[in-house]
């Protein structure tokens, strides 16, 4: 065989690293759609970032805060006797869930819910991601003081009561919603940068680095290019799991007096107000808070079998 | 390094996250826009205009921010930690706190209790039975605890087992506070009502009591059961898939002793330590439920507090509660050295 022969019979180098590529991924994806329970968790989260895409469409927000119950005020019945007064009305045809106290379609405002539900989750854990990438890929890569500065200061973060630092945040800032997100933004990024940090420290041993650096590539571009790039798979678990966490925090505020506003539909929110009625109106707590956790279980049950998936201990 | 140099270098820094954590809070709450004058509880009103100014100045009050800080430390290291405001009748926030916080054991250990108690079984059986339905059940049990808002699943326990009991006329659980209102007040040994019922031989009041904590405890519990049931499982996993295991298999021992005898007993070492690690967070992380069931702790009073711009109770709580997670911590990572040769520090 000439040398041009063999040459002609080795795949082409680039494809052969694609094609290992894709059926890694294939891998990947066969596996998990072996775990049904992550099929589940995927076809929850599809559906309520559908519903957050279309909410405006589904139902009109014009109409929707405006009391729009067949009589003005709801009938006098048995079952509910709190009197002609109450704008809150037990199920009906058009009231699948009732109304809430402001004598609004409760599914209605569930559905004006979500989006601002799923923005604030996607806003919060972005930006911890953000830091977290940045903060835990300089002290993993420049190491000594900066590593060590930079690690103490994590240390205060997971030594304090989470929720009361996110509270008394909430306190000094005021209750608006980008000051909620702020302040669960403070508490939450050290976990991060602790992921990323531990993970790039054992990526920096590995032989492409010192090939890189053989090859002169320069030190921000093996940084950007290469090691975060290698290292960001159990930040993704973290964050598809921290989102359900997230809506669960912001509403655990909302719920201890943080409300950036009374009427504002937001699930945490329209789960408080339902406190007030709950052995009166029960499905006015019941229904926001059951939508709170499907929404949270839907990304847990992804990020759960993600991980699986994506740690090489588990998979073969 | 010898496992006392690791500890004095460990406690080194353990006075360092304190000193950051107190700093941080004390700007923080300081910076409350507070519903009263931070002097306002060390100041009555028998008080001259004259002695209020010197006891405000004493204290600090009237220097910048990073100056007060100072005259914190000095004023908590002298042991005065200051007094509550008025919501708590201005009495010391130590006395307040010290009072306050065997309620809270109660609720964090009962809790750890169910959790460990529920979740081992739950976590075992689920590796034993990888990825067969027993396995689904429990990720799913563990999976919905997680994403559950504690508040929530509270008052839903509190409509059904306290409310809708009622109304069929079932035996129903009580929804508020630690001990019944009409209680009788017995001799208070260690501040928690069930032990305290028991030590007095009242056997009414320790049923009472025990009746209050069923709710509660279910609530902290059932959020807390993931990550322990994962964590029993994954530690199992890693466990069976050992050579002594398949030795201990082709010897013909039953499953039912390789389980328990030999895989348990390996993989309850990890387990124990999250439980630890469990109740030291939640002698801290107990806020929600504490508030949800009038829970006199320490967890409901520190929301009051920070609603209230109360910033010496807030500092007390944020440092205590960070204190026995440090501490904690620390003793784990001491232990685990201790039991395991191959950790060296």
């Amino acid at each position: 065989m000439t040398e041009k022969e063999l040459e002609s019979k080795q795949p082409p180098k680039r494809s052969g690293q694609r094609a290992a590529y894709v059926d890694e991924l294939k891998y990947s994806v066969s596996l998990l759609a072996k775990n049904k329970l992550v099929l589940i968790g995927i076809v929850m989260s599809v559906f309520f970032i559908l519903v957050a895409i279309f909410s405006n469409v589904i139902v009109n927000p014009a109409t929707a805060y405006k009391f729009n119950f067949p009589n003005d005020y709801c009938w006098n019945s048995n079952l509910f006797s709190w009197g002609t007064q109450s704008k809150i009305c037990p199920a009906t045809l058009n009231f699948p869930l009732g109304s809430d106290g402001y004598g609004r379609n409760l599914l209605s405002m569930i559905v004006l819910a979500i989006p601002l539900d799923l923005s604030i989750a996607l806003e919060i854990v972005g930006s911890a991601l953000a830091i977290g990438i940045i903060l835990g890929a300089v002290a993993a890569y420049a190491g000594g003081w900066v590593d060590e500065v930079i690690l103490r200061v994590t240390d205060i973060f997971f030594a304090f009561p989470f929720l009361i630092l996110a509270l008394v945040f909430a306190a000094v800032l005021g209750r608006t919603i980008p000051n909620l997100e702020l302040a669960i933004l403070l508490v939450w990024w050290p976990v991060y940068v602790r992921l990323i940090r531990g993970q790039m420290l054992s990526e920096k041993t590995k032989a492409y680095v010192e090939a890189l650096k053989a090859l002169g590539v320069s030190r921000w571009r093996t940084l950007f290019f290469h090691l975060i790039p290698n290292s960001i798979y159990p930040l993704l678990v973290q964050a598809t799991l921290d989102i359900g966490g997230v809506i669960l925090t912001f509403s655990a505020l909302v719920f201890l007096g943080f409300s950036p506003s009374p009427a504002l539909p937001e699930l945490g929110n329209l789960t408080a107000d339902g406190i007030g009625q709950i052995f009166t109106a029960p499905w006015l707590l019941v229904f926001p808070g059951l939508v709170i956790l499907l929404i949270s279980l839907g990304f847990n049950l992804v990020g759960d079998g993600l991980r699986d998936v994506l740690d090489p201990r588990l998979r073969r | 390094m010898r496992i006392y140099e690791y500890i004095i270098r460990r406690s080194v820094l353990l006075v360092f996250v304190l000193v950051g954590v107190s700093l941080i809070t004390f700007y923080l709450s300081r910076g409350i826009p507070s519903a009263f004058n931070p002097c306002a509880p060390y100041i009555n009103p028998k008080m001259t205009p004259e002695v209020i100014h010197n006891t405000c100045a004493s204290h600090g009050f009237y220097q910048p921010l990073y100056l007060q800080y100072f005259y914190w430390i000095r004023d908590v290291l002298s042991g005065n930690w200051g007094s509550a405001g008025t919501w708590a009748n201005g009495q010391p926030v130590y006395t307040v706190f010290a009072s306050r916080f065997p309620y809270t054991v109660e609720l964090a250990l009962s809790a750890v209790i169910i959790s460990v108690v529920v979740g081992l079984p739950l976590g075992i059986l689920s590796a034993v039975h990888n990825n067969k339905p027993i396995d689904h059940a429990s990720r799913i049990v563990a999976l919905t605890g997680i994403s559950t808002p504690v508040y929530w699943f509270g008052f839903v326990l509190q409509l059904i087992f306290f409310y809708y009991f009622l109304q069929w006329g079932l035996p129903n659980l009580p929804n508020q506070g630690a001990v019944s209102v009409g209680a009788p007040t017995i001799q208070s040994y260690t501040g928690i009502p069930i032990l305290d019922g028991l030590l007095n031989g009242n056997w009414s009041f320790a049923w009472d009591a025990f009746l209050h904590v069923i709710l509660p405890s279910i609530t902290l519990a059932f959020a807390s059961l993931g990550a322990l049931t994962r964590l029993v499982r994954a530690s199992m996993l890693e466990v069976l898939k050992q050579d002594y295991i398949t030795l201990a298999r082709s010897k013909g021992l039953s499953e039912r002793v390789v389980v328990f005898r030999h895989a348990l007993r390996n993989a309850l070492i990890p387990a124990l330590t999250v439980a630890g690690l469990l109740f030291a967070g939640l002698l801290g992380g107990a806020v929600i439920t504490e508030t949800v069931f009038n829970w006199p702790g320490v967890g409901s009073l520190s929301v009051t507090a920070v609603l209230q711009g109360d910033s010496n109770f807030v500092m007390l709580y944020t440092l205590v509660t960070a204190l026995i997670v440090v501490v904690a911590n620390l003793i784990v990572d001491v232990l685990y050295a201790a039991v395991d040769p191959r950790i060296r520090y």
